[in-house]
């Protein structure tokens, strides 16, 4: 018999997870859960109390079903029956555990819980003499995900019950190593979504889209919703990815709606994907005290292979150069490159009453960047409280997160540029160990001395929730939050001498606040044959977000930092010093309601419907219907399917239209302003004060309405073999229409170069096929083991653009400006390459590249498409092993089909450079019969294949014997690990990975797969420990 | 209880919805259409945006790139295979095969089609003002919409009418837009004021006259752009003659004795200019005139160690053989337009310290080793008595010191003729001593439209109306004899087309008049050096094919110039 009821568990040092709980135990646990008692509440045992008191030692021993071997490292905690004296124990190998000192004729409840497992508990044990050893507790293998609960936007339901495209990922399956946000916890894990650390900075930017990007614009980026708090995309300042500011030890579960029919209840901002992030929520039950602490250690994971000096000298010679001999031989690379530390502390206490549950935590990141002076530290606070009232008919919830990030970055391009040119028989020091200078190059050692960036960001976010039960099955919530950010940037350039700078100081302010009131009312009613959940609602946001900016120049050289004391500054002018900044404010205004219909278990019906007005539309477009519709048919519970292999079978179907709003704010209004600048301004009397020039700063549209992303998703999830192997299939097809987009009017002469429009007719198409697969076995011996793996084929196209090409992508280096890399045509991917098709060389050994037009001129004319920068196979395949205490995971992921410009290359890497004296790459010396003379233009000479397979993370863990070591009174459990971060690359790349993604956009047009000094990876390896009290 | 409760949650909940509630109507914060502007305020606030492009107008990638570097004037070669490459646009431009996309054309049209938008936004503005300045002001921004459209003809073929800002504007070609162009200025031309009143920055008389001269000069031109001959129709050289006759009698201008002086810092003031962009270096001024040729190792401030310049277009060597060849045997120094030294050290090599206040390069056409203050470690060399050490330079910031900033006659698109210091270079306009980069900060007024190029005008009007060679003549050694502060060129003996075409190269050089002169004068489809292309359509660029793509809506409405 099971008792059945759902509960979360924490347990803190093993990975956190949330499964359906089974009482199955030994011989005494079988008599005692014959009655079933819901859970938490005292009740009487069946058995007669014995007479005698004394002390005896408990032990006992835990199996999994299906085995006589013992599991060890399960975690098994005993207190009294009110909750109180709790201790806690881990299984040895032989899967036993013990508690000395215990009273007999006294009763206990004992938990037993280890990860993969169903949690099992045993209720009101009335500890004899004679059971003392009897306990036999067998754990099962948590089932199939089939009842596992997936949040799905204002609700959630179990897996079994979905019918659109959901993607859950818990706690336990996250990306392991030095995570920065939320998004790199899930690269790779989630088919159908893209994830690019396109830098290896601390704290750097990610981009992330589901489903391929369907708009043009940059603003493809999924929707997030923070335990229910949706967040505004915009930037919070800095180059920094704003969702870093969330501890991802914080994380409890991170669910993807993929399709349009799951992600329509955020209707106008659904277009893109939506990730709902839930925190952890502390249990009823004694309180859970866990510490994890880990180093890690970070080197630079593939250095560029430059030339060594004595390589330098001899290749240059070859080349008739004439070159300085600084007699050195430096790796330019390690001098601005170090080992990087981080030390990361989290600190969590969860646990409550029936009444009150509480989770908080405090947790420290301090990351070093592998290039010198490029750090983040972070601290995070969380504290979230749940607290029942009025008979429970009251519910009332609090999250609470404050964060305050503090990110320092010195010129990055500029150093990297530096390393990789310089001369490397130049000493970076000199004879008194000063920082040498160079007249032909600029010393990378002082560019990072001289400039430095440091953002500060606080920002909090709360909410309260309450909802009430107002009869049975219809709960009224309210859920109100506020997400505030502030930042300041100082951008501080030091004054020098040698070479002459005057210095300056940049000052920037950004402040984000972002406001949400949601009303809404969720009814549910089950019978035997019918289940029906409806839910409508009302939602009001009000983003707010300010900046400003000021600069001074000129600061005498002193050890006064100008950051400390701005006032040292002596020049002051409207050319070099104006003011600048902005503020907006956005409102939505939604009304949203969905109907989940279920017959018999087995035929799921949903609709869904939101209604979304933004402040951005034009009165005439204010509101925009988003609706949905889904069906699924689990097959497997029809009679006819009750002796196939299938233990779950469900066929899903669902069609949606969800919208993107992400424009900027005051489109619809033409506007002027009236400012003394040198673009509106003129002089028109012989002073010098000049009259403030009004002018148009864009054109209206008042008829701006959504993009519009119209889904159809057909998708199977099956599990065979009693759950062992499971998987989903999902084809989708996703049409994004009614392109927002900057154009150009019909007619020239207008006030404003630009106006922003729906263009009609065009399309972004992605279409696709994702796979998700997973199997898990246990052997005889204990040993259990799981392979998983995704895969995502997915092709991108442009459809009706009344555009020749819209052209993004600018190249950057010297004799490269003008030159545009990626372009938007019809019939082609977005982010398809668009370039000139590098042929070989002349016979005087200079670039030749195809006369497409044959009209014997190389020119814009000729480009072709090239290739994609958009991966059409993701994949990422997973394993995990354990064995007695031990635990091996390993994670790959990977993407092809892919191209990656090296714009690294093409501004620094081929033979006239090191005729010049400028290092280079063993690439640039390739090709004999190319002459010394030969300039690098743009062209397909520089575009690789972007396809890699990395093994992202590693892990290998023990879990201590508390017991064993006599240290189980004071720490439950305790488990060590060393995790390996970007271990393993492989790739036809050349580049510092090819994971990566310049933002190198034109006029707000994204730009895909560049490379221009970016930011290079690392390799890391990290020690933890995970304490639990 | 439970029932007071539901009502307490409800009620609540009601005032955290109503709170909620929004029409969400958008409010700005940033911007207005109220901003409380006194009258005053509000007509000079319409006004300045019409003249307020014109620096981004006249720079060296937009309007000189494409009037210089298109003809026999000015080369671009992909420097040393590192720098000014560019995508190639430079050579493109050079041997008339820009495409339309260039970006350089792409800039320049968008500069004219927003300053033509700014002039019908400030007369449309203008008509409920109550300023004094009303009348004038509206002649002034209708004036500058006559220019830019005439600019836009010179160009791209077409031009715009437009008078109401909400409706599509008209797109005329030929004849149809030399006449709107024309009776556009004709009607302004009465309100508008001399120069001495509103200075050479605005539209004023005598500019007026000099755009009149100009259109009816190019009048056969636009008329027929792509003809094998042009029928310079009498009526239309009466009217050069009629207003250049209008400039020279006003006495609003005249001849600068100094020629280098037209282009220095201050030459706000010299009274050769009749129209100028008004740059301040606080303000809106660049330097990229005096910038863009020079070599990336010319520092020419003493103040400032990191402007420079950047090795940008030379001239041709057939250019400079048409100096060599009017002077002969006599180095073309002897002009005082084509050189003048303000460094002593290159003809007394011991004269190696320099006073700050002193340290000026040399101007006019640069050629052979430079010398100027010398660079190491970002910081200039001083003399032991704390001048300025000045010497020959080299190519240290390019990794090069061996390579000296010589600059050769020979520039073209070989290796040997693309590196950095090839091909004679320009220094016409003088450096702004305030320049901190190079690049910014600019003083100068850069030259529309000056006295010299009003007697040239009249000269080559006599001699195409009825080949008035001796007229023709004495309004060029006028000008020539007005440059007495240094000694001015010879007096010319003898003049036709040909030599009138060849004394406007040597007056108006880099001033941006060179693509229409050589169009006008049947040289465009010439060879010259990396030069072959003979196709007519190139006469005038492309349309930018975003505009052509932004217009693809209205079928037929922008139509792309035949050729490209």
């Amino acid at each position: 018999m099971r008792n059945t009821s759902t509960l979360s568990v924490r347990t803190g040092i093993i990975r956190n997870c949330l499964m359906q709980v089974t009482a199955v135990c030994g011989l005494h646990a079988i008599a005692a859960a014959a009655i079933p008692v819901p859970e938490g509440q005292p009740r009487k045992h069946v058995e007669t109390s014995m007479n005698k008191l004394q002390e005896v030692t408990l032990t006992g021993k835990v199996t999994t079903e299906g085995s006589s071997e013992g599991l060890p490292g399960v975690t098994v905690v005993i207190s009294d029956v009110s909750g109180n004296n709790k201790q806690g124990a881990t299984t040895n190998e032989s899967g036993s555990f013990s508690f000395a000192n215990l009273q007999t004729g006294q009763r206990y409840n004992l938990e037993f819980s280890y990860i993969g497992f169903e949690k099992q508990s045993l209720k009101d044990f009335l500890l004899t003499e004679s059971n003392a050893s009897s306990i036999v507790v067998k754990l099962k293998e948590a089932a199939s995900n089939l009842s596992e609960v997936v949040v799905v936007g204002y609700g959630s339901a179990t897996k079994k019950d979905i019918t659109g495209s959901v993607k859950s990922l818990k706690s336990a399956e996250f990306n392991q190593g030095i995570i920065n946000s939320p998004e790199q916890l899930l690269q790779g894990k989630v088919s159908g979504v893209n994830i690019t650390s396109a830098t290896g900075e601390p704290g750097g930017k990610t981009n992330i889209t589901v489903r391929g990007p369907g708009g043009v614009r940059t603003g493809s980026t999924p929707l997030f919703v923070v335990d229910g708090m949706a967040l505004d995309n915009s930037g919070t300042g800095g180059d920094t990815n704003p969702l870093n500011f969330l501890n991802p030890q914080d994380i409890e579960s991170i669910d993807v709606l993929k399709d349009a029919s799951a992600t329509a209840i955020y209707g106008a901002r659904g277009a893109n994907g939506v990730i709902l992030i839930t925190t952890k929520k502390g249990k009823s039950g004694t309180a859970q005290v866990t510490y994890s602490g880990s180093l890690g250690i970070s080197n630079v994971a593939r250095p560029l292979d430059v030339l060594s000096g004595p390589e330098f000298l001899a290749e240059a010679t070859k080349l008739g150069a004439t070159i300085t001999d600084g007699k050195a031989n430096t790796d330019w690379q390690k001098e601005i490159f170090r080992t990087a530390t981080t030390h990361n502390h989290n600190v969590s206490v969860g646990g409550g009453s029936d009444k009150m549950t509480y989770y908080a935590s405090f947790g420290a990141q301090k990351q070093q960047g592998i290039l010198k002076n490029s750090q983040q530290n972070r601290y995070t606070g969380r504290m979230n409280l749940s607290q029942k009232l009025f008979d429970d008919r009251v519910t009332l919830d609090f999250n609470l997160n404050a964060t305050n990030t503090k990110n320092q970055r010195p010129n990055i391009q500029g150093a990297i540029g530096s390393a990789l040119t310089i001369n490397p028989t130049y000493a970076p020091y000199d004879a008194n160990g000063q920082i040498a200078q160079y007249q032909d190059f600029t010393n990378p050692l002082f560019t990072l001395q001289q400039y430095k960036e440091e953002l500060t960001t606080n920002r909090v976010l709360a909410s309260i929730s309450p909802s009430v039960k107002i009869i049975d099955g219809l709960i009224y919530k309210l859920n109100f939050g506020i997400d505030n950010s502030t930042a300041t940037q100082d951008k501080q350039l030091l004054p020098s001498t040698i070479p002459a700078e005057i210095g300056r100081l940049e000052n920037y302010g950004l402040r984000n606040t972002n406001r949400l009131i949601e009303n809404y009312l969720t009814y549910n009613l089950n019978t035997k044959m019918h289940s029906l959940t409806a839910l409508l609602g009302h939602s009001y946001q009000r983003i707010f977000i300010q900046s400003r900016n000021f600069s001074i120049n000129k600061f005498p050289i002193s050890d006064i930092e100008p950051i400390y004391n701005p006032g040292l500054g002596q020049d002051l002018s409207l050319a070099l010093n104006q003011p600048g900044g902005f503020a907006t404010i956005n409102e939505l205004q939604s009304f949203f309601g969905r109907a989940s219909y279920g017959f018999k278990d087995r035929y799921l019906l949903t609709a869904t419907l939101r209604i979304d007005g933004s402040s951005k539309f034009g009165s005439n477009n204010k509101y925009g219907s988003f609706p949905s519709f889904s069906a699924g048919w689990r097959i497997s519970e029809e009679p006819f399917m009750k002796s196939s292999p299938f233990s779950e079978l469900k066929l899903r179907a669902g069609w949606g239209s969800t919208g993107n709003q992400e424009i900027p704010s005051k489109i619809t209004q033409a506007r002027f302003t009236s400012v003394v600048s040198g673009t509106a301004s003129y002089p028109l009397d012989g002073g010098t004060t000049y009259p403030a020039g009004t002018t148009y700063t864009r054109l209206a549209n008042p008829n701006i309405q959504w993009e519009v992303s119209k889904q159809t998703d057909l998708g199977l999830d099956f599990g065979l073999f009693k759950g062992a192997l499971s998987g989903e299939i999902d084809y989708f097809r996703k049409v994004s229409e009614k392109m927002l987009l900057e154009v150009i009017p019909a007619d020239p002469v207008q006030p404003a170069g630009t106006f922003w429009t729906n263009v009609p007719d065009m399309q972004i198409i992605n279409q696709g096929l994702e796979l998700d697969l997973n199997y898990r076995n246990t052997l005889e011996n204990g040993l259990r083991y799981s392979l998983g793996g995704n895969i995502t084929f997915i092709k991108n196209r442009v459809e009706h653009s009344p555009y020749t090409v819209i052209p993004s992508g600018s190249a950057q280096g010297s004799g490269l400006t003008s030159a545009t890399i990626n372009g938007y045509i019809n019939g082609e991917a977005i982010g398809s390459f668009y370039l000139k098709e590098f042929i070989g060389f002349d016979e005087k050994g200079i670039s030749k590249f195809r006369d497409v037009d044959g009209n014997g001129i190389v020119n814009d004319a000729d480009r072709v498409v090239a290739g994609t920068a958009l991966p059409t196979r993701m994949y990422n395949f997973n394993g995990n092993v354990s064995f007695k205490g031990f635990d091996l995971s390993a994670n790959f992921n990977g993407v092809a089909g892919n191209k990656v410009y090296d714009n690294t290359a093409n501004s620094n890497f081929y033979k006239l450079k090191l005729s010049k004296g400028v290092n280079v790459t063993p690439e640039a010396l390739e090709s004999p019969e190319e002459s010394v003379n030969n300039s690098a233009g743009v062209s397909t000479r520089y575009l690789k294949s972007g396809a890699y397979l990395r093994l992202n993370n590693l892990v290998l863990g023990y879990n201590l014997n508390t017991a064993k070591l006599g240290i189980s009174r004071w720490v439950q459990t305790a488990r060590i690990s060393v995790t390996g971060q970007n271990l393993a690359l492989w790739t036809k790349y050349n580049g510092y990975d090819p994971e990566v993604n310049n933002d190198r956009s034109i006029a707000g047009i994204t730009s895909y797969g560049i490379d221009y000094l970016s930011y290079p990876k690392a390799k890391t390896v990290i020690f933890s420990i995970n304490l639990g009290f | 209880m439970k029932k007071k409760l539901s009502t307490i949650f409800a009620v609540t909940g009601l005032l955290m919805f109503s709170n909620a509630c929004t029409d969400l109507k958008e409010k700005v914060l940033d911007e207005t259409l109220t901003a409380k502007l006194s009258e005053e305020e509000t007509v000079n606030g319409l006004l300045a945006p019409t003249y307020a492009l014109l620096p981004n107008l006249f720079q060296h990638t937009t309007y000189f790139a494409l009037q210089e570097i298109s003809t026999d004037e000015a080369i671009l070669p992909y420097r040393g295979g590192t720098d000014w490459g560019d995508n190639g646009i430079y050579i493109a431009l050079h041997g008339h095969n820009t495409t339309s996309t260039d970006p350089n054309v792409n800039n320049t049209w968008n500069q004219l089609v927003q300053s033509i938008s700014r002039c019908i936004t400030a007369i449309e503005g203008l008509k409920s003002a109550t300023s004094p300045n009303t009348a004038l002001y509206t002649a002034e921004a209708r004036g500058m919409r006559a220019y830019y459209n005439m600019v836009m003809l010179d160009l791209f073929g077409i031009a715009f009418v437009k008078d109401d800002p909400g409706t599509t504007s008209k797109i005329i070609r030929g004849d149809e837009a030399v006449k709107y162009i024309e009776s556009e200025f004709l009607a302004v031309e009465p309100v508008l004021q001399p120069k001495s009143v509103v200075g050479p920055g605005r539209l004023n008389q005598a500019a007026v006259w000099s755009l009149l001269a100009r259109l009816n000069l190019n009048a056969a031109v636009y008329r027929n752009i792509y003809g094998a001959t042009f029928d310079f129709k009498a009526e239309d050289m009466d009217k050069v003659i009629q207003y250049t006759d209008k400039v020279i009698n006003s006495g609003q201008a005249k001849l600068s004795a100094d020629y280098f002086a037209i282009f220095g810092n201050s030459n706000h003031t010299n009274e050769e200019i009749i129209f100028a962009v008004d740059q301040r270096a606080e303000l809106n001024g660049h330097n990229r005139m005096a910038y863009f040729s020079i070599s990336g190792d010319q520092f020419p401030l003493a103040e400032f160690p990191a402007a420079n310049g950047t090795d940008g277009p030379g001239i041709t060597s057939d250019f400079y053989q048409t100096w060599v060849q009017a002077y002969g045997a006599v180095d073309p120094s002897r002009d005082p337009r084509f050189y003048q030294q303000n460094m002593s050290i290159y003809s007394n090599a011991a004269d190696t310290c320099v006073a700050d206040a002193d340290y000026k390069i040399n101007r006019g056409i640069l050629r052979g080793q430079q010398y100027g203050a010398l660079r190491v470690n970002g910081a200039f060399l001083r003399c032991p008595d704390g001048k300025l050490k000045v010497g020959k330079l080299s190519y240290v910031t390019r990794n090069r010191a061996d390579l000296p900033v010589s600059f050769s006659e020979m520039i073209d698109f070989t290796t040997a003729g693309s590196n950095y210091n090839t091909g004679y270079r320009v220094e016409k306009y003088e450096f702004s001593n305030k320049s901190n980069t190079g690049r910014n900060r600019g003083e100068a007024d850069i030259v529309i439209a000056r006295l010299a190029d009003i007697y040239l005008m009249r000269a080559e009007a006599k001699l195409r109306k009825s080949n008035d060679a001796a007229g023709a003549l004495a309004d060029v050694n006028l000008v020539r004899a007005s440059r007495t502060k240094t000694l001015a060129p010879p007096a010319l003996t003898t003049m036709n087309l040909d030599l009138l075409f060849r004394e406007r190269g040597f007056e108006f050089y880099w001033e941006m008049l060179r693509r229409p002169d050589m169009i006008r004068f049947g040289k465009y489809e010439g060879k010259w050096t990396e030069k072959t292309n003979t196709d007519v359509k190139k006469r005038i660029f492309p349309i930018p094919q975003t505009a052509i793509d932004g217009a693809s809506n209205l079928p037929g409405y922008l139509k792309q110039n035949d050729g490209y």
